[in-house]
């Protein structure tokens, strides 16, 4: 058991973990962040994405106690001060349907628009292609991320 | 979901430290770089350490750089690094291009290139670029400094040649004084992330000088000295590529698995060695790109 | 001409909000206190055996384990259709994986570890893993008790054999159609079994109170649905209905997977054995493969015969179905088939076997398209190859034998108002149908391909639905269903459909996701019938309530109730222009009187919906006489598809599909519909298969090695198009769309292969590899 401490969507946390602890189970049951999901639990899916030190990272490979002294940022963190235009485009364009995917999406999506603001069609294909989703068929997405950046010129 | 077993975790801050924890618990231990190997493994019960040495702390290993006349990968750089170097780009295009496609973003903002060697699994991407340009695979131990060729590094399916005790600082790659560009093609079940069910690198490094390596159809990766002979006297014509291609039957020896059939990763990596070498001559062709 | 104000509308979900910003809840999501115990499944490793014994003695030694549960402490069968379903085994397992038994412990991995203790001992029994083996003479009977089970009218199990229903057509003179007939296409086309995978996994959590009160939180396409197998199922326990609760969140993605009930009812059950705490079931994505529902596996012999100028005198269609170890759904996939099997033609001389075959793979069920994705494949490639052999063209020789309203179904019923003709010219011009594709590079191939589809809601003749629908004092509302939004934007369209009514914004109106306490009867959210039946049910309590505030008004404010009109939330007279009254001023509190007494109270709608005329009396012997489907929706598809003749790469350059919806009621939910559903087809074509192997074991029950598809994988442009031929009977003339988009992607596919490449794959998938090999076989030349 050690002493770790996070900051978790802006604010410190301390926690006891053993070794053995996940960070998405960390995340998800002794810290409320619910948004991050386990699809696979095995890297495949993308539905535990969070973002680590500003980059997204599958949050069912790493260890709770590998993020010591890091910073982890979930969808509840990116909502807290209202919507972005990101996810205000989702909603107006209805794109999500279960919406079991919708919190690793937008933050994959968020990831590369903070990189690459004007990014190819095939550019957002890609960054959002570890993202699994059953329903959409993806294409509504893609859409949103594109139409949101012609927006922003 | 947790791990249903206890083990103990450190996190060195510097190389000296790591190379005495591994020294001291040997096979018990298993190094942590980006971990998207390693969790799963462990979830599975695949491997079960007794210790887990966090590499993340001993921020020399993320560096790439030039070396003389040789590019530095260290052992933390991850697959996106390698995507956003220029040195890579520039230099390495052939890994550049595979570290494109492993995996997804998420997973290339943690995994590294040098975990992806040390699992030494079938299906990894970024052996057979490494091959054709003879990396080199540097160690530390306590026992000091060591260096595998990469021609020496895979022994078996998951078994690489280094000692328990050492750890892997970085691999080299000597680039070459000459003009020369390379391609990687992989076999994939759709573009999307995928393992490789095959793949095959090409180097050609002049008119008449090429370098060939296979992937993912054998326990090991493979590197054909039969063929580069062949395109060494012949060059690169619609016969000499006829005759590669029917080589290959007797370079590789694939297997029927869950991914793929056997027939099917022979003919594909047939196609993609022609196609990769033809991408390959045209990338050397243009000269602007990849001449250093 | 459209005067709708929310019909119509690509209105915002109403739960978008929540979908977007991470707030909504999935049962996984729900906290349930430090008093949560975890419950671990211990799995068959055999596809056939009997069970000896079991032994728990060195699992109970695990710390923290509180109890483990095996078939003895529920010796209980249950089953949707047909009661041939176990809690947990009794004395046999019948697939691999098969739950056996489950261990409740304090933490998951105490769970886990115990359950690996559990010691099973098995006599093997010969296995059975396909249909026509399981239908060959001196086949292993998987269920020797297949004639005591209780099954629903409309089954007809074969007792002491593996065919657990075989539901049979005859219409007409079959022999004499094909007499008649100039050619005859004769073929048999196979399809495998796929997994729907939702990316939420089955979930469940139970407590058994020291009351007597059992809760059930699943996720869940069928809170009623499980309730009532629930009770009869404890029902020797002394449970009732009213005794349990279910409560189903949000739902992470169904496609029919949630749909009856599988793994909830362990959780049901192992909560009475650790009475007074919460105890939660997770499946991980492994289980989600072999333990839930897959989609049947089929093969279909198809005969088919022609005039020379296209007309079809005659099918023949016949159909084993690989329905896996309990049948208890999936036989009404199998009948559902055996009805429909014509697909959207008027064929007058039929005849249909459609076969539920046991087998010793994992139990088959409800997938999205209930097996017409299945026997669409085989159907519209022969349509297809007919035209060609006929020199006739694809779309023509469909609309030629296409069905129209009022023509008769295999079964004798007349066909519904519907836009087929319409769907079908749309769908070729914007394929450009009639203009031939090249590639100019020789490597590349180029083809199009056309499919028609059908489908009608699969349901019992008595199927209902129900709404409670409450007013708030700001005249904002809550509408009670228990139909369950997994996606396709349930929600949304009944606040629609009672926004349109009450004149009240969606975003004034809450739909509450179940919960079987509190909202009214729901049977199911499957079938693509939530539209049409609960949005009738919302329709008529909509309708309740507005007669309701009109009488109100009527009587206290002394004006003719005929003259009475809702609009913009306010209640308006048409012979009394300047009088107007907002509901938000009287719809909780009342209308107060000249004396200063009220007349009034909360206005409470309330709307049922059970459709009168289905029915499945008919003659067991050619199904004639019965009314078993509510309506068809049916559309076209089109697709052009780029070929590597080196890889077998498949790139899909553009795809069209027109379906008729009746009336969209939003089409911005539609569109999604149509474009999700059309990767999840043609994902089946391309890319999924399951592998077993010879122990009946799956051998990619993961997403590494069972690929769905990615960002990446989708297809260069979608044109989804919607048809409105009005359904009488649905709400603002709405019919349900849900499943269809993916039923016809194999056909349509498999036919521009032809037309690419003169290659015809008769058997799904067909991925890269597949047709790379193909083109090998078919032409060793092709340059490699």
């Amino acid at each position: 058991m050690k002493k770790i401490s996070f900051i978790l969507n802006g604010e410190k946390r301390f926690i006891h973990v053993e070794p053995n602890e996940i960070l998405l189970d960390v995340l998800r049951d002794r810290m409320g962040t619910k948004s991050p999901k386990c699809g696979c639990d095995s890297g495949d899916c993308g539905a535990c994405t969070v973002m680590l030190n500003s980059k997204t990272a599958r949050s069912c490979m790493i260890f709770a106690i590998e993020t010591d002294g890091q910073e982890i940022v979930t969808l509840e963190g990116i909502s807290k001060s209202g919507l972005t235009p990101l996810q205000k485009i989702f909603l107006e364009q209805n794109v999500f349907q279960c919406g079991y995917c919708a919190p690793g999406m937008i933050l994959s999506a968020t990831e590369l628009l903070g990189k690459n603001p004007h990014p190819s069609r095939y550019e957002v294909q890609e960054a959002l292609a570890g993202n699994l989703c059953r329903c959409t068929g993806y294409t509504p997405i893609i859409d949103a991320v594109l139409e949101l950046t012609k927006k922003q010129v | 979901m947790a791990i249903p077993y206890e083990f103990a975790y450190e996190k060195p801050q510097n190389l000296e430290m790591a190379v005495k924890l591994l020294g001291k618990y040997g096979k018990k231990a298993r190094l942590l770089a980006g971990g998207t190997d390693l969790a799963n493994q462990m979830k599975q019960g695949f491997r079960v350490p007794g210790i887990i040495i966090d590499i993340k702390g001993i921020h020399e290993m993320e560096e790439i750089k030039m070396d003389g006349n040789e590019l530095h990968i260290g052992s933390l750089a991850t697959f996106n690094d390698l995507l956003s170097s220029r040195l890579i780009k520039e230099n390495v295009n052939i890994l550049h291009e595979a570290a494109g496609l492993v995996a997804s973003n998420g997973v290339r903002n943690r995994a590294t290139m040098v975990g992806n060697i040390c699992s030494a699994v079938a299906c990894m991407d970024s052996a057979t670029p490494l091959m054709v340009h003879e990396a080199v695979i540097h160690t530390l131990s306590t026992r000091g400094g060591n260096s595998y060729r990469i021609q020496d590094w895979f022994v078996d399916n998951r078994k690489t040649a280094i000692q328990d005790d050492e750890i892997v600082t970085h691999v080299s790659i000597p680039l070459p004084a000459a003009r020369y560009a390379g391609a990687y093609q992989k076999l994939m079940r759709y573009s999307g992330e995928d393992l490789s069910q095959a793949n095959v690198s090409v180097l050609m490094l002049g008119e008449k000088q090429f370098s060939v390596a296979f992937g993912s159809v054998g326990p090991i990766p493979k590197r054909s000295l039969k063929i580069e002979h062949l395109l060494n006297e012949e060059g690169i014509s619609e016969g000499s590529i006829s005759r590669a291609k029917n080589m290959i039957d007797s370079v590789i020896a694939p297997i029927t698995d869950v991914r793929a059939t056997k027939e099917y990763r022979m003919h594909m990596s047939k196609v993609m060695f022609e196609r990769a070498l033809l991408a390959a001559r045209e990338r050397y062709n243009k000269p602007r790109v990849f001449f250093k | 001409m459209d005067a709708f104000q929310y019909i119509g509308k690509s209105v915002v979900k109403v739960d978008g909000r929540e979908k977007v910003s991470g707030a909504a809840l999935f049962t996984e999501d729900i906290e349930f206190g430090s008093d949560l115990l975890y419950a671990e499944v211990v799995e068959g490793s055999h596809a056939h055996a009997m069970i000896n014994s079991i032994d728990i003695s060195e699992a109970m030694k695990v710390p923290e384990v509180l109890s483990i549960v095996t078939g003895k402490d529920f010796p209980y069968n249950f089953g949707l259709y047909m009661n041939d379903r176990y809690i947990f085994a009794q004395d046999r397992i019948r697939f691999f994986g098969e739950q056996i038994a489950v261990v409740i412990a304090r933490t998951p991995q105490a769970a886990k570890k115990a359950a690996q203790l559990v010691r099973v001992n098995y006599t093997p029994l010969p296995k059975v893993l396909n249909p026509l083996d399981a239908i060959a003479a001196g086949a292993e009977i998987i269920h020797p008790d297949l004639g005591q089970y209780a099954h629903v009218p409309w089954f007809f199990p074969e007792a002491g054999t593996n065919i657990a229903h075989h539901r049979k057509i005859r219409k007409g003179e079959v022999d004499k159609g094909f007499e008649d007939a100039d050619y005859i296409l004769e073929d048999t086309y196979e399809v495998p079994r796929y997994s729907h995978c939702a990316i939420e996994y089955h979930a469940a959590v139970a407590k058994y109170d020291h009351s007597g009160r059992l809760t059930v939180w699943a996720s869940s396409q069928s809170p009623n649905t499980q309730r009532n197998l629930f009770a009869k199922a404890l029902a020797p326990l002394g449970i009732r209905h009213n005794d349990i609760r279910v409560i189903a969140p949000h739902v992470g993605g169904g496609f029919g997977s949630k749909a009856g009930v599988t793994m909830e009812i362990m959780a049901a059950a192992i909560a009475i054995k650790v009475q007074g705490h919460p105890v939660k079931i997770m499946w991980n994505r492994e289980r989600e493969f072999y333990n839930t529902y897959q989609r049947l596996g089929v093969v279909a012999k198809l005969k088919i015969g022609v005039k020379k100028d296209g007309t079809i005198t005659a099918l023949k269609h016949d159909l084993y179905w690989d329905a896996g170890a309990y049948v208890e759904y999936a036989a009404n996939v199998v009948n559902a088939v055996g009805l429909s099997a014509i697909g959207p033609y008027n064929i007058r001389n039929v005849s249909i076997d459609s076969y539920c075959i046991y087998t010793n793979l994992p139990p088959g069920g409800p997938y999205r398209g209930f097996g017409y994705s299945e026997f669409l494949f085989g159907l519209e490639s022969h349509i297809t190859r007919i035209a060609s052999h006929l020199g006739i063209d694809a779309v023509e020789m469909r609309k030629k034998n296409m069905i129209k309203e009022g023509d008769l179904t295999a079964y004798g019923a007349h066909m519904n108002p519907n836009g087929l003709s319409e769907a079908i010219t749309k769908v070729a011009k914007e394929i450009q149908w009639n203009k031939k594709d090249r590639s100019s590079d020789p490597n590349l191939a180029v083809g199009k391909g056309f499919a028609l589809f059908w489908k009608a809601p699969a349901m019992p003749p008595n199927a209902s639905s129900s709404c409670f629908l409450k007013f708030n004092e700001d005249a904002s509302i809550n509408l009670l269903v228990s139909g369950v939004d997994i996606g396709q934007g349930f929600l949304t369209v009944m606040a629609q459909i009672a926004a349109e009514i009450l004149t009240v914004p969606t975003s004034k109106i809450r739909t509450e996701n179940p919960d079987t306490d509190r909202n009214p009867y729901e049977w199911q959210t499957v079938a693509s019938h939530v539209t049409w039946g609960c949005g009738n049910a919302v329709r008529n309590a909509a309708i309740d309530a507005r007669d309701q505030i009109f009488s109100l008004v009527s009587r206290s404010k002394f004006l003719p109730i005929e003259d009475l009109f809702l609009e913009d939330e306010k209640v308006k007279c048409k012979t009394q222009p300047s009088f107007e009254l907002r509901l938000r001023d009287f719809i909780i509190q009342g209308i107060q009187m000249g004396d200063g007494t009220f007349r009034g109270g909360p206005i409470i709608g309330r709307g049922i919906f059970m459709p009168e005329f289905t029915s499945t009396n008919a003659d067991p012997d050619t199904s004639q006489g019965g009314h078993p489907n509510v309506h068809y929706t049916v559309g076209a598809a089109a697709v052009t598809i780029q070929i590597d003749k080196q890889t077998g790469r498949m790139n899909i350059l553009k795809v069209v599909e027109a379906v008729d919806v009746g009336k969209a009621i939003n089409p911005d939910l539609i569109k999604g519909q149509i474009i999700g559903g059309l990767l999840q087809g043609i994902s089946t074509v391309l890319y999924e298969e399951m592998k077993f192997d010879h122990r009946g074991k799956m051998l990619n029950p993961n997403f590494t090695d069972y690929k769905i598809p990615t960002a990446l994988d989708i297809p260069d442009e979608i044109v989804p198009i919607i048809i409105e031929v009005n359904q009488p009977d649905g709400p603002f003339g709405a019919r349900g769309m849900g499943e269809h988009p993916m039923i016809p992607v194999a056909p349509m596919i498999a036919n521009a292969i032809e037309d690419a490449l003169g290659i015809r794959i008769k058997s799904m998938p067909i991925t890269a590899e597949k047709l790379c090999l193909e083109i090998l076989k078919t032409n060793p030349k092709t340059p490699q």
